[in-house]
């Protein structure tokens, strides 16, 4: 009975999945709706992958949402490193109060940010550049990155800080050279769940930038079902879409280990 | 005398030292703060505390501040009191979009959370539960654009699901699925309930794993067992699971954007914006900068009465 069920709802949840590969797989010229369910007669993924890169402009656009999602969440994972050294270990003054300044950045909602760093970033140059998409997803990373780096760092014993430190080292050397190695899960954990935030983002994609160069992917590909590429085939709009969800689900499969493992030490 | 000689003379334990400089000390011979943990400790807070501030906090307040204004982007912003917030109760377009927003609340609240745990349960302690769960994880590796964009096209009147419709010669094969509200966002919740299952039913199962065995065993032994096992021994243990994954998909509801954004841009004609939709024309296809402003005010405001109240009534339930 429990597994005619599953079977009957895992059945109805492959359909669309199995629809969207049929038809992303399918030549573009032999789409035609009413036969959407058959298998594809010949394989044109290639083709209608090609054919969405011309006709749009993901190429472009997959360069810098490359950097986005590598380089903002890096910088996130060390800066909520740092901070959560700074509490646990350091033990700085007021240090449960500092982190829930830096961690209460999660409960804002990104509405309460558009306006002013629409407006902002124009008055210093910062809209339409890289630069700015990479400082505003860093920031927004931060706060996560920095509550699984204080619980880690809190199951680490102190008297490994200490006794570096009798042996003369800095506290920055302890930090570059002893927590960071050790917390090399939990910051992988932290980094991949933050890349597909980043890899996936729409929103201040589509506030911030602009030009082809700037402009992160999901935003450029969201304009397919506007009028503005009002034309292209399916077959083509579908592959793009599936090509592009590529690397973070690939990501997730070869991490999928990790992920579990540095979550479960930062007891997150 | 060094820091390092002070603090190995005086070798006392980690902790003491807790509190900052000068404090539980014996005439200076602990270690104090400087020497045990650096002269410059905060400056380790600074990136994070820097840009959290700079990008979070200021926006945030800037916005509160807007919301009271009138403002196009051009000039400097008027002051207009709370004007944009008496238009709030009187905008038609906005009530249409609170309604399709309650809508996203209730739908994804109630199909992807109680379907994601029906699945848990029901491929939980089977043989080869795993390869059950399988179909459910494969939508969730899509972006909420990539899903938008591919159900966009499923979804047209002339599109995919209508021929599927049509071919298993069920009624219902012209749907015009995205074309009037509020069928656009009964429509939307269903892909949306279609791709977060997977991540909810995961979420359930690993909480099914980490409950205790014992409590079962015995409900087991006492002749609990299919329903009255799940209503009374298990369900009880998932509470706090159950109470962290309803919170989650509560706050993520009222925030929609993405899906919406991309399948319809909101319309046809306005009919299935949701709040953060409004609130993005309003801004960035209206330029009226100080009501958007006024809208993401009123949408940080619902979200977080709505957690505070829903974690405030759990946490009440749990205590009782």
């Amino acid at each position: 009975m429990r597994r005619a069920v599953l079977i009957v709802l895992g059945l109805v949840w492959l359909f669309p999945t199995y629809l969207i590969v049929a038809n992303a797989v399918r030549p573009a010229g032999d789409y035609d709706p009413s036969d959407a369910v058959k298998p594809p007669g010949s394989i044109g993924l290639f083709d209608n992958i090609s054919e969405a890169w011309s006709r749009t402009d993901v190429g472009a656009t997959l360069g810098s949402t490359a950097i986005y999602s590598l380089v903002a969440p890096a910088l996130a994972v060390l800066f909520g490193a740092l901070a959560g050294y700074a509490i646990v270990v350091l033990r700085v003054r007021f240090g449960f109060l500092w982190f829930i300044v830096i961690f209460a950045g999660t409960v804002v909602p990104f509405q309460m940010l558009l306006v002013p760093l629409f407006v902002g970033y124009s008055k210093v140059s910062l809209y339409d550049n890289q630069m700015g998409l990479v400082l505003v997803h860093t920031a927004i990373s931060v706060p996560l990155a920095a509550l699984v780096m204080r619980n880690f760092f809190g199951s680490v014993a102190v008297s490994i800080f200490e006794a570096a430190r009798l042996d003369g080292a800095s506290t920055f050397r302890i930090f570059w050279r002893i927590y960071l190695p050790l917390s090399s899960a939990a910051l992988a954990a932290v980094f991949i769940l933050e890349f597909t935030y980043v890899w996936n983002d729409l929103l201040f994609g589509l506030t911030l930038a602009q030009s082809d160069n700037v402009r992160p992917v999901w935003a450029e590909l969201s304009a397919l079902t506007t009028d503005v590429y009002a034309g292209t085939p399916v077959p083509v709009a579908l592959a793009a879409g599936l090509v592009v969800s590529l690397p973070t689900v690939v990501l997730f499969l070869a991490t999928q280990r990790l992920f579990t493992r540095g979550l479960t030490l930062a007891q997150f | 005398m060094t820091d390092q000689t002070t603090a190995v003379r005086a070798g006392t334990p980690h902790r003491r030292a807790r509190g900052g400089p000068h404090r539980g000390g014996t005439g200076g011979r602990v270690p104090s703060g400087f020497a045990m943990h650096g002269r410059f400790r905060h400056a380790y807070l600074t990136p994070a505390v820097l840009f959290v501030a700079v990008l979070i906090y200021l926006p945030f307040l800037w916005t509160a501040y807007l919301s009271l204004t009138s403002y196009d982007g051009l000039g400097s912003p008027k002051f207009t009191g709370l004007d944009n917030y008496r238009r709030l109760f009187q905008d038609e377009a906005l009530l249409t979009s609170v309604r399709n927003t309650l809508l996203w609340v209730a739908g994804t609240t109630i199909l992807p959370v109680g379907l994601g745990l029906l699945v848990a349960v029901l491929s939980y302690n089977i043989k080869g539960g795993a390869w059950y769960r399988l179909p459910f994880l494969v939508p969730y590796a899509m972006s909420g654009a990539g899903l938008g964009l591919i159900w966009g096209f499923i979804l047209q009147p002339d599109g995919m699901a209508n021929q599927v419709l049509s071919f298993l010669g069920m009624p219902g094969g012209h749907t015009e699925f995205l074309q009037d509200g509020p069928r656009n966002t009964l429509a939307m919740i269903v892909v949306w309930a279609w791709q977060q299952l997977g991540v909810n039913m995961l979420l359930f199962v690993v909480g099914l794993q980490s409950i205790p065995r014992a409590p079962i065993e015995a409900a087991r032994i006492d002749g609990a067992s299919g329903w009255q096992l799940f209503r009374h021994v298990i369900w009880p243990l998932m509470r706090p699971l159950t109470t962290v994954v309803f919170g989650l998909a509560l706050v993520a509801s009222l925030k929609t954007f993405d899906i919406v954004w991309v399948m319809t841009q909101g319309g046809p004609g306005r009919t299935s914006e949701t709040l953060a939709v409004t609130m993005y024309r309003q801004v960035f296809v209206a330029d009226e900068y100080g009501y958007g402003s006024a809208i993401a005010v009123a949408l940080t405001t619902v979200t977080g009465l709505a957690s505070y109240v829903y974690l405030r009534h759990q946490l009440a339930r749990e205590g009782s």
